[in-house]
Formats: C-alpha cells, structure tokens, sequence
C-alpha cells in the first residue's frame, strides 16, 4: 500500500478518536458546569439530551480508533493456540464478518439518519434539535469502522499481520494493562 | 420450530463465532441479525439503528466514561507508591505484617477504580518488589495481589457494575452501595487468611521492622490524605443521593486530576493519555453494550427468555440449586470469557429466570460480580494471572496455583451473600429505603 495512503487513514483514525475523546472531556465539563449551574438556581433543562448526545458521539467516533488500537474484545482462548498459517485464516474470516457486519451498520445509519433529515424530525426530550445532527456522530463512527475493517482486512490479506494483535502485544510488553478492565 | 430449537440454533451460532475469534460485538449483533431476519420476520436493519443509538445515546451511560477515566488518572500518578509508605507503618504488630498492604492496597485503590486489572497492577507494581525485596513469601503475595486486585471490580466505583446496572436496567448507585459490605467481608477473609497461614509459618515471616512512634506513622500516612478525602467524598455524595451516579463520577475524575496535580504527576501528556485511553475503552464496553441490545430485541420478538424462565420453574429447582447451577455456569464462561462479555450476554436471559425465582436484581449484580472477579483469577484467560505474568515472568498456572485460597475466600463469600443476602441489600435499603 502506498505510504500517504497508509499515513491518511491512519491520521483518519486518529483524528476521529481525538474528536470521540473531546467529547468525552465534554461529558465531563457539561455536568460539573450543569451542577454548579443547579446550585445557582440557573435552569438546565435539556442537559440530560446533550450528555446523552455527547455520549452517543464519543462511543461511535472512537470505534475505528479503538479497533485498529486493539481494544475490542474477543475470545481468544482457541485462536491463540493455533499456528501462525491457520491463525491467519481465522483472522481473515473474522475480518470478513467485521466487513460484512460493518457495511451493514453503515448502510442503516447513512439511511434512517438521512431519513431524520429528509422528513425534518426533531428530538422529543426538553432539548428540542434537528435529530439528524447528533445522528451524525453514529454516521461517521460507522462508516470509519467499516474502512478500517476493511483496511484490515486488505492488509492482512496481503500478509501483515494484523495491527489489532500487534498493538496489544506491544502495549503488555512495555506493563501498560490500564485499557484491560 | 419451537422456541427450544430456536434458541440453540442461535446458541451455537454464536458459540462458533466466539470460538473463531469474531470480535464480542459483532457476535452478539449478528446473532441478532440472524434470530431477527429468520424467526421474528422483523424488519433487521431499523432494529439496528434503533439498538445502537438507543444504547449509546443515554444518560445514564455517560457515567461510564467518566469512572474510567477517573481510573486513567490515578493510574498514572504516584497514588500505589504513597499507598505503601502510608500503609506500611501501621502492620508490624499484625500477623503477616506488611503482606497485608496488598489487600489493603488494592481495596482503597478499588474504591477510586472501576478495573480489577488496573488495581492489580497499580498495587503490585510497588507492593511485589517491596515485600519479595524484604524476604515475604512470595506465592503467597503473588496470590494475594492476583486475588485481591478484583477488589477493584467489587468495591464501588466499579465498570462491572455499571454494565450490569445498564444491561439489568437497575439503579447504578444502588449497586454501588450494596458492593460496599461483600467487599469489607471479602478483605476480612483475605487479611484473616494471611494472618492464619503467618501464625502458621513463622518462619516464613520476616521480622518487623524499627517500630516508629505515633507521630512518625502519623506522617508517613500523610500521604494518604488526598486519596482518602476522594473517597470520603464519593462515599458521601452517594449515600447522601447528592448526586446522580453520573456526576458522581464527573467529581471523581474532578478529584482525581486535584491528586495528580498534587502529586505533579499532571502532564499534558498524562492527561492526553488517560483521556485517550478512557475514550478507547469506554468506546470498546459501549459497543458489546450496543451490540447486545440488539441481540436482546430478538430476544425480546422470539420470547426466548421467557419460555427459558417458565421451564426453569417447572424444573422446581430450590432457589439454592439454582444458584448453585448458575455459579457453576459462570465459572465455566468465566474460563474463557472476559467478565464484561460475560454479563451482557447472560443478562437477558438469566435474568427473568432469577427474578422469577424470587432474587433480587440488585442481589443477583454482587452475586455475577463476585463471580466475575473468580473468572478473573481462573486460567487458561484469568486476566490477573496475565497481568501478573506478564509483570513477573512466572508461568500463569503458578501464580493461579498461588491463588487457590484466596479463590477459596470468593467462593465463600458467595456462600456468605447467598446465605445471608442482608449483607448486600442491608446498606442500599437503609440509604435509599426498600426498593418496591
């Protein structure tokens, strides 16, 4: 693969996982504002709708950035004991059903969010907004992570082996286990 | 086709994917899929959308961040360092001295973190040198901090409990309150242990150190001020309901970066990497979350877990055989499955069968909880005696092996809530009045 391609997906991913953490940060400034505000006797309604939003767009944009990261889980107790050739089988079969699954996913957020945007509907908390813009985070997480699984996919077809193993190994080499629960 | 037969089509699609290595999510959200398209002739594709943006969009959720990157921060300051010194002075007299820090150690830092994982290594990063550089028994450290480090998980703040609050749709902060109690007993056993195997093995037991003079212990423990006034703080603001679990948890991470700034341990670098691992991991929990309420809309359109929970009743089972077949049944997944997975795929399914047998759902959190945190220390994918591993060099059936009776204190305080259940309900019902 081309090295700026290599490098602009990468800094895609990265970008989008920069964005998911200011809104987590955001959660975090939102309600400490939100309960001095309450102490103030200032109103805040809406601010459950906005967090929730908040919430919504750090979950969906991180995913690419998480995935290629290597920290979605899964069972590895039997994949882990096979050879490196049937390892990789097994990794490119996973990756297919990552496509398949995620060009579905894709496809329903790009066509009911689109829906929310054609027919004009609004959110029905306090916090009153065209849907369809916080419905954007979950558009553009989903069609991130469908790239990236498909660049995943096309790398370890090519013979890499995949970044997603890659990073965690590097990662418990160096003692670093605070992203394990 | 029944609904039996539904089921364990379903059932084994998912065993394959999860054995093939197919990420927890996407499992979960095709089996879904499948169960939907070919056995509730519902539309798939709106039920997907509706799943994932109803599970990430919420209120309720963004505590989950929040307790995670409170965790973040504090791993990354000199809190387990200061834990020691301030805690050391203070158990020359006790049988087992200073081998008791690591229970210690790993339930205050539990009641600041979410992660059993994090509070293990926090815990032994500092406490395995000191003790092994001082001559303690060192399968009995590694075992103590393996164990003990799933405190992390129990005491309250904890991530378990959240998913398990979000996937049992019960109230985050009263499971909270009710992890308090089964973690005080879990210590008791764990310290009462160390200091049984000490008064057996003498020799085993280096010498106590220079005793100090009260004033002096009174200032190595000064350390342990900041920490000590978070959690104070975060007890308070949840018995005293001054707070929602979500701010709550925003005041901690307030707290937490007051420590690290403290301690000037606050970088911007720091800061950056707590934040970006906080997003990376709350993204990656949020996503098996969504993918299971999707998985649990097809549960809800086939009736499965209702027929489950019927047959089950027929079975007549008494309420302590059930528990003691779904224990049986967690320690199993638990050898394979890590403890998030774990409770959002049985939830749907369990739950009915346990409410209707007469438990608690609140009962039932501390009691998977407990069970979550034996998964932890149970090879061949006990993440403890990976973390352990991969900080000592020994094999993980050794450090599993080193385990065993602080595996026995788990399984008796599962014993213990199952007998007598006021240990758990006792403190939420007193603070938030009986639940109706």
């Amino acid at each position: 693969m081309p090295n700026t391609l290599r490098r602009s997906l990468d800094w895609l991913y990265n970008a989008a996982g920069f964005l998911a953490a200011f809104f987590v940060f955001a959660i975090f400034a939102v309600m400490i504002a939100s309960s001095l505000m309450r102490e103030l006797s200032i109103k805040t309604g809406g601010i459950e709708d906005l967090v929730a939003w908040l919430c919504a767009a750090a979950a969906f944009l991180a995913m690419p950035h998480a995935f290629k990261h290597g920290d979605f889980v899964r069972m590895e107790l039997l994949i882990s004991r096979l050879g490196a050739p049937r390892r990789r089988t097994f990794e490119i079969g996973g990756l297919a059903f990552g496509v398949a699954f995620c060009t579905y996913l894709a496809f329903w957020a790009i066509r009911m969010t689109w829906g929310s945007y054609e027919y004009g509907v609004m959110s029905d908390g306090l916090l009153v907004l065209p849907i369809w813009i916080p419905q954007l985070s979950f558009v553009l997480g989903a069609v991130l992570l469908l790239i990236a699984m498909t660049d995943e996919f096309v790398c370890v077809l090519m013979g890499r082996r995949p970044v997603y193993v890659t990073a965690v190994e590097e990662r418990h080499a160096r003692g670093d286990f605070s992203e394990d629960i | 086709m029944n609904v039996i037969e539904i089921s364990l089509i379903l059932l084994g699609i998912m065993l394959v994917l999860l054995a093939g290595g197919v990420w927890i999510a996407i499992t979960l959200a095709i089996t879904g899929f499948l169960g939907l398209t070919l056995f509730a002739k519902t539309p798939a594709g709106e039920g997907l959308f509706t799943a994932f943006w109803g599970s990430n969009a919420s209120w309720e959720l963004a505590a989950l961040p929040m307790f995670i990157w409170m965790g973040e921060i504090l791993f990354r300051t000199k809190l387990s360092e200061q834990m020691f010194e301030g805690l050391a002075p203070w158990l020359n007299r006790v049988p087992g001295r200073l081998m008791h820090t690591t229970i210690l150690g790993c339930g205050i830092f539990g009641s600041v973190s979410g992660s059993s994982a994090a509070t293990c290594a926090t815990i032994a990063k500092v406490a395995l040198p000191e003790l092994l550089k001082r001559g303690y028994d060192e399968k009995i450290a590694l075992g103590s901090l393996a164990t003990a480090g799933t405190l992390g998980i129990l005491i309250p703040p904890s991530i378990t409990m959240v998913v398990y609050a979000v996937a049992a749709e019960a109230s985050i902060i009263r499971i909270f309150l009710a992890g308090f109690i089964p973690g005080l007993i879990l210590m008791l056993l764990f310290s009462g242990y160390i200091a049984w195997w000490s008064l057996r093995n003498p020799d085993k037991v280096p010498a106590a150190e220079a005793e100090l003079s009260f004033i002096d212990k009174i200032k190595k423990s000064g350390n342990l001020i900041p920490c000590a006034l978070l959690i104070l703080f975060i007890v308070v603001v949840l018995v005293k309901g001054w707070a929602t679990a979500t701010e709550c948890a925003a005041y901690g991470v307030l707290g937490s970066l007051a420590i690290a700034v403290q301690s000037r341990m606050l970088t911007w670098r720091n800061f950056m990497d707590s934040l970006m691992s906080a997003t990376r991991v709350s993204c990656m929990i949020m996503f098996i979350l969504a993918g299971a309420k999707y998985l649990s809309l097809t549960m809800a359109f086939t009736g499965i877990p209702r027929e489950l929970a019927e047959w089950v009743a027929t079975l007549q089972l008494s309420p302590y055989m059930l528990i003691g077949i779904l224990a049986l049944l967690y320690i199993v997944l638990g050898t394979a499955l890590d403890g998030i997975s774990m409770i959002v795929l049985t939830s749907t399914v369990v739950l009915p069968m346990i409410l209707k047998a007469g438990f608690d759902v609140v009962w039932f959190g501390i009691f998977i909880v407990l069970l979550v945190e034996i998964a932890e220390v149970t090879p061949p994918v006990g993440f403890n005696l990976f973390v352990l591993q991969n900080m000592t060099g020994k094999d993980a059936n050794t450090i599993a092996h080193a385990s065993l009776p602080f595996f026995a204190c788990l399984v008796l305080c599962i014993g213990i809530i199952t007998v007598f259940p006021q240990t758990v309900m006792w403190l939420p019902d007193v603070i938030m009045g009986v639940a109706k």
